[in-house]
């Protein structure tokens, strides 16, 4: 531990402020949550050795999204096998298309909490057994009795809905 | 399968290698395409990642996790490089099973009188290490040890673990029973361990003085450690050392006191025109069946009693004050309640010992037809107040509900002791408004509101909810707790109405 503390002090406050908007970006890439999550510790451990080449004057999130999608690049690699990754081409178009488009996702995201308010509280309850207590899809067939067929389909519908909500609240504030 | 959901199982990892390809190529050849998967896989990581805004409806609350999610406090403090990896260990994976943690290591268990500098604290609190500053009044301190401390402002005292405690200024007396043996009181020059005793130290100006009542005491200073035995004193005070018994009978009278002011109250109010009804839970002694739940109002309206159901009478705000408890699926007050109306109040004083249930019962009608309210404690522990009208051809009335929630109230330090509870609605302006211990804590108006529809009650029940119809389960929704008073208005009190009802029959 050579590094002086205020800087790893100071990695830290990065860190934890913009965690999330890299798990994001990572998510968009990988779209599994535990590869995600894997690959946003590799993601950290490489921006702790290179913080010394961070220059403060700059934004951190563009600067750190480089060295998440190196990662995703090394994770591709181990597991090249797997037929549920996206191609490179594909990968490089979502990740450049993901920054220019990036203030309006987070604009969303402001947008998303007041419709999550609106959901009926059946559609409460899936997600909160869905993204709260993050239960099985064999469990959450059992609590609500569907089959896995009519879970997911009402998922999606969820997720739709929430999503139409979203835009259309952008409609009506003019942003879309 | 189409663009949409061919997304939406890769987001819930249901999608086929040949399904993937698909996706890729649709992804691949169209920007919206990508767009529209950008969109619904950011929207998707934000639920993952903030459970807690799964449970939805509080903008404010979400938008200030969003600022600071909550294992932020783990991790600032530790500034060792290798926690900057470790740190990430800490991630909520599964949020809902983390057992809940106290930093307590005792309990405010009675004040009478007291003022606290630096510091607000309640009766029935449990304190984590630090300091009290005891203005004037009394407390007394149930150490999680066994150990109880009787203060005496103006008082200091550092309260250090369940074990150990420091009187910096002050008059205490401390009981130490078996299992505490061995608790340690610091004073100015000598820390005194206990042996299984009742003592009294004073400490005035840096100097103290110890009178052991009972048992034995070690007492350490800079001359080697000295026992002193039933009846011994150690140092001099000009004072005398705090008598014991005292506490109890105030608070006794001061209960006493405020039982009679809310008597005076209730007696003046039930007269009040604008109510529905008025539940004093009061228990008829020569009422045979035990189940009577009277309404007060004045002039009577004996249609409008209820009938409790499985709940027992228990004691309320204050002894001789009576209660009932809902403990059981079962328990419940039934009532019917005639009329229409254009708004209301409800108004209660609740003691809830668990938010356990998804929906916890205060009052509700039996179905949800339209205009009939609900209100209940959601599972965040906060309130919520609903109301809907569907068109006349709709069946299902999810669409239709207005749903009103105020931010958490019920958390660990306000559950198993008295609070009180209200919400006003206006269906002209279709304001709710709603009130915890006489303050506001929401208000809103749907946007689903139209002016001008009626509000009915009809049957009704006070801490559950419904009859099951044959053959059909119903759902668990009955109160954890206890409710002591129970009024139901034909309109709108004012925000220094509540408060008055607040402040004339507040426990302490």
């Amino acid at each position: 531990m050579t590094d002086s503390p205020p800087s790893t002090e100071n990695l830290i406050l990065l860190l934890t402020q913009h965690q999330e908007a890299l798990f994001r970006y990572i998510f968009s890439l990988v779209p599994c949550e535990a590869d995600a999550r894997d690959i946003l510790q590799e993601t950290s451990v490489a921006l702790f050795r290179k913080f010394d080449q961070y220059d403060a004057t700059r934004p951190f999130l563009p600067w750190a999204y480089r060295f998440a999608y190196l990662q995703v690049q090394k994770h591709r690699e181990k597991s090249a096998r797997s037929p549920l990754l996206f191609s490179d081409d594909v990968m490089d178009l979502l990740a450049n298309e993901r920054t220019h488009i990036e203030p309006q996702l987070d604009e969303r995201l402001r947008l998303l909490d007041g419709c999550l308010g609106k959901l009926t509280p059946q559609d409460k309850e899936l997600v909160t057994s869905r993204y709260a207590l993050r239960q099985s899809a064999e469990d959450m067939m059992q609590r609500f009795d569907m089959s896995r067929r009519t879970l997911f389909r009402n998922l999606e519908m969820l997720r739709q809905r929430l999503h139409e909500c979203v835009t259309h609240q952008l409609q009506s504030e003019g942003l879309a | 399968m189409n663009l949409e959901s061919l997304i939406h199982a890769r987001l819930d990892g249901e999608l086929t290698p040949e399904q993937h390809a698909h996706l890729e190529e649709l992804l691949r050849g169209d920007w919206q395409a990508r767009r529209l998967y950008l969109e619904l896989a950011d929207q998707h990581a934000r639920l993952l990642q903030q459970p807690q805004i799964g449970t939805g409806r509080l903008p404010s609350q979400a938008s200030a996790a969003k600022r600071s999610p909550r294992w932020q406090k783990f991790i600032v403090p530790f500034a060792a490089a290798a926690v900057v990896v470790a740190g990430f260990i800490f991630w909520p994976r599964e949020a809902a099973v983390i057992e809940a943690t106290s930093n307590g290591v005792a309990i405010l268990s009675q004040t009478l009188d007291a003022e606290f500098t630096q510091s607000t604290h309640r009766s029935g609190e449990t304190l984590a290490p630090g300091t009290l500053k005891l203005a004037k009044g009394l407390a007394q301190i149930e150490f999680f040890s066994g150990a109880t401390a009787l203060i005496e402002g103006n008082a200091e005292i550092e309260v250090i673990s369940a074990w150990e405690a420091r009187c910096v200024s002050g008059r205490v007396r401390v009981h130490v029973p078996p299992a505490a043996k061995g608790f340690l009181m610091h004073a100015p020059d000598m820390k005194l361990e206990d042996l299984g005793t009742e003592f009294a130290l004073n400490v005035k100006d840096g100097t103290s003085a110890v009178h052991v009542f009972e048992g034995e005491v070690i007492a350490h200073t800079d001359q080697p450690p000295a026992s002193l035995k039933q009846g011994m004193t150690l140092g001099t005070t000009s004072a005398g050392f705090l008598p014991v018994g005292e506490l109890q009978d105030l608070v006794k009278q001061r209960a006493a006191q405020r039982f009679d002011v809310w008597q005076k109250w209730s007696l003046e109010t039930r007269k009040d025109p604008r109510l529905i009804a008025y539940y004093a839970f009061k228990h008829w002694p020569d009422d045979r069946w035990d189940r009577l739940v009277n309404n007060f109002t004045e002039p009577r309206r004996p249609n409008r009693a209820g009938g409790a159901v499985g709940a027992r009478w228990t004691q309320g705000r204050w002894p001789g004050k009576e209660a009932l408890e809902f403990k059981r699926p079962g328990d419940r007050v039934r009532l019917n309640l005639d009329g229409t109306y254009h708004a209301l109040t409800l108004a209660c004083w609740v003691k809830v010992d668990s938010v356990d249930k998804t929906y916890n019962s205060l009052l509700l009608t039996d179905g949800y037809e339209n205009g009939e309210p609900h209100w209940q404690i959601y599972e965040d522990g906060s309130l919520m107040f609903s109301i809907a009208y569907r068109p006349n051809n709709q069946i299902k009335a999810g669409k239709y509900n207005q749903m009103y929630f105020s931010q958490p109230v019920f958390t660990a330090d306000s559950l198993g002791r008295w609070h009180h509870l209200a919400v006003t609605y206006d269906s002209q302006s279709g304001e709710v408004i709603q009130y915890f211990d006489g303050h506001e804590v929401d208000r809103e108006v749907s946007y689903l509101h139209a002016p001008g529809r009626d509000i009915t009650f009809g049957p009704c029940e006070i801490g559950n909810w419904g009859l099951p119809t044959e053959g059909h389960p119903s759902p668990i929704r009955n109160l954890n707790g206890a409710i002591d008073e129970f009024a139901i208005y034909s309109a709108v009190l004012s925000t220094s109405e509540i408060l008055t009802i607040y402040q004339q029959g507040k426990p302490e």
